[in-house]
């Protein structure tokens, strides 16, 4: 019997160091990030960092965790976040005692309210009928957003002042740096909590049921429960990012509820990956960049970002942390260092190929709808003139020699990869 | 005594066509019973009636005397009857280890629980170690059941099948597709993991239904027209005429 004790020393266990880590480093990490990027603007991105963050492991226990695929999902957050612009009302106008930080609670109450209601019957199936059934309810709320004035505020939406709630500690969060703390707070929070869920009975089945729904009824389980425990603690968590929304822009309006957010917050998801519990986080750190600092770079950003989505699901299916995970048995082997040449050889090429590709798209697009009189520009620190013959040239030929040299150097990186994925040398 | 299983003129039509025309079946608690039949006969079709899986048309099927009429699979299996299925049926991107697991929570007790940590209950880590060391898959726990080799897959199936402690066990047709050294292996298995079991299994291979049962039913078209023990079924001149003239058949 000693392979069972085997088994039972590596399989007990609560909390160790070797898994606290992560979420110790993490926390950390976010404590001391204010203190690197002490700008204004960079902590407005960090905050909307960790509600997308919130928000994209919350859409993923429903998406990795359960199989379910929601196309309407920024209701469960948008909702939480009208009824936190509500309350911050309310404490303002009857100076009810409610402290700022608690307001997310109320939040993913709601949204666990709402999802209880259309958990009922959306998550009799899995698959295209869950799909339609979120589309269709997506687009319901979306449009009563405009239809009940009252609570959604129609189209200039519903907003509230922060501050005028009692003061935390002296602290009235009047300054973004405060908001980023109880932001974090929440964020860690509900990240430990979503993990955490993960790794219940319920939480296991969910996998489960995602894997093999008619087998899981064999099991005992009744694939629908395990599904709408699922959308229901995902509802949770959505109404707190929600919450964390309303009390970083105190402002929330029908762009909260539709199809467009709902639809954004799939591609981040899927972006960083569904199978890891931290793909989502990875989406959302690189989604938001994108939006932030692309998106002041050129107003194409969408373009790339559809690409690299696009790329994604053709290419990596396991997204960015899928990635990054098949690189753990390599490092594992002790291989790593073979990787690097091929990579440089693929990769260098690869990306200049690709950013002269996007500068010539750059270049194209400026001459087409800048003003007739408007030909000058700038890209990659480089000023010149759209009219002159010499850039298009450089960027064309930058790009089909990058990418040239990428594909030709492509099969000796395919090679190293599956040598550095077997024993021995 | 109650028959651990009792099938009580099932019928089932799939439109206007009947595909299972009365049965009446008894197995006794305790006993391994093969259905054998030729193919088409309902065999597949009996197994997920009893399970849930369809709706009878009339009759009734009980489970220790308890009429199963409307009840979903998953309350088939909390009364203490599992099966298992002719295309392998496990969670593919699940280790093997939290394949086996998950077969036990609801034994266990656990139901839809957000309160327990899965790593932390003993009773469920070592249970699940138990049974991979029963079904010799421990060494490979950790992989996705997926990856695993056909023959491992099916003895996985089995795993899943019983770990839930259901006394009533199904399988269907758990040797399809193994080569004979895998037969003999997982037939050794199968009787190993139901000792003091009631085992119903819908088999093919004829070695292994004379070897395994105690008594045999031959299901040709919907009905039941033998049941017996090996020796009896063997030399009934119905069951004979009735492979025989299927053999021809299909033949053609």
């Amino acid at each position: 019997m000693t392979a069972i004790d085997q088994t039972r020393s590596t399989a007990m266990g609560g909390v160790t160091l070797a898994r606290a880590l992560p979420w110790i480093i993490a926390t950390a990490f976010l404590m001391v990030m204010p203190l690197i990027f002490t700008q204004n603007s960079a902590i407005t991105i960090m905050n909307q960092m960790a509600i997308t963050i919130v928000f994209a492991l919350a859409y993923n226990m429903l998406l990795g965790q359960g199989g379910m695929l929601s196309f309407g999902h920024a209701v469960y957050m948008g909702l939480g976040g009208f009824l936190c612009v509500h309350l911050m009302n309310y404490v303002e106008n009857f100076e009810i005692p409610l402290p700022l930080p608690l307001l997310p609670l109320f939040g993913g109450i709601f949204g666990m309210g709402f999802a209880m209601l259309i958990g009922t019957f959306s998550t009799r199936n899995a698959g295209t009928v869950f799909a339609m059934i979120s589309l269709g309810i997506g687009e319901l709320i979306a449009a009563c957003s405009i239809i009940i004035v009252v609570f959604f505020g129609g189209e200039e939406g519903i907003s509230a002042d922060r501050t005028y709630g009692l003061p935390v500690f002296g602290i009235e969060f009047i300054k973004q740096i405060e908001v980023y703390y109880l932001t974090t707070f929440w964020l860690v929070l509900s990240a430990l909590l979503m993990y955490l869920f993960s790794r219940t009975p319920v939480g296991r089945m969910a996998n489960a049921v995602r894997d093999n729904p008619e087998r899981a009824e064999f099991l005992g389980y009744s694939a629908r429960w395990v599904r709408y425990c699922s959308f229901i603690a995902s509802g949770f968590f959505c109404g707190v990012a929600g919450g964390l929304f309303a009390i970083n822009y105190e402002i929330l309006t029908e762009e909260n509820l539709n199809l467009i957010t709902s639809g954004s917050i799939l591609l981040i998801t899927f972006l960083g990956g569904v199978g890891l519990f931290f793909g989502p986080i990875i989406g959302a750190i690189a989604f938001t960049l994108l939006q932030t600092v692309l998106s002041l770079e050129t107003e194409l950003w969408q373009l790339y970002v559809g690409v690299l989505f696009l790329a994604t699901v053709m290419f990596f299916p396991g997204g960015l942390a899928g990635l990054m995970a098949m690189h753990v048995p390599v490092v594992k082997l002790g291989k790593m260092n073979t990787l690097i040449v091929p990579y440089i050889k693929t990769l260098v090429p690869g990306a200049i190929g690709l950013l002269a590709l996007s500068g010539l798209i750059e270049v194209i697009f400026h001459a087409k709808h800048a003003t007739a009189d408007d030909h000058v520009m700038s890209i990659y620190w480089t000023t010149f003139s759209t009219h002159d013959i010499l850039p298009w040239v450089v960027l064309a030929v930058l790009s089909v020699g990058g990418i040239w040299l990428a594909k030709r150097n492509a099969p000796e990186l395919l090679e190293a990869w599956g040598n550095a994925n077997t024993l021995g040398d | 005594m109650t028959p651990a299983l009792h099938l009580n003129d099932v019928r089932k039509s799939f439109g206007k066509t009947e595909i299972i025309r009365g049965l009446e079946l008894a197995v006794h608690k305790g006993e391994r019973h093969a259905i054998i039949g030729p193919n088409g006969a309902g065999k597949s079709t009996m197994f997920n009636l009893i399970t849930g899986r369809f709706p009878v048309t009339s009759g009734n099927i009980t489970l220790h005397g308890q009429d199963l009429a409307g009840l979903a699979p998953y309350e088939i299996n909390r009364l203490g009857l599992s099966r298992s299925f002719q295309i392998t049926n496990i969670f593919p991107n699940m280790t093997v280890f939290e394949n086996v697991r998950c077969s036990l929570l609801w034994s266990l007790g656990y139901k839809y629980s957000f309160w327990n940590m899965v790593s932390k209950s003993r009773e469920l880590n070592d249970g699940a170690a138990e049974i991979l060391d029963q079904i010799n898959l421990l060494d490979k726990r950790d992989l996705p059941a997926g990856l695993l080799a056909y023959a491992d897959q099916r003895a996985l199936e089995i795993g899943i099948t019983i770990a839930g402690g259901a006394d009533v066990i199904m399988l269907d047709e758990p040797t399809a597709g193994m080569s004979n050294t895998e037969t003999d292996y997982i037939v050794n298995l199968i009787r190993q993991v139901t000792e003091n079991k009631t085992l119903i299994v819908v088999e093919h291979d004829m070695g292994v239904v004379f070897d395994l049962a105690d008594r045999i039913s031959v299901l040709v078209y919907g009905e039941i027209i033998a049941t017996g023990a090996p020796e009896e079924v063997r030399g009934d001149p119905k069951v004979q005429e009735a492979y025989l003239g299927a053999a021809l058949e299909a033949e053609h």
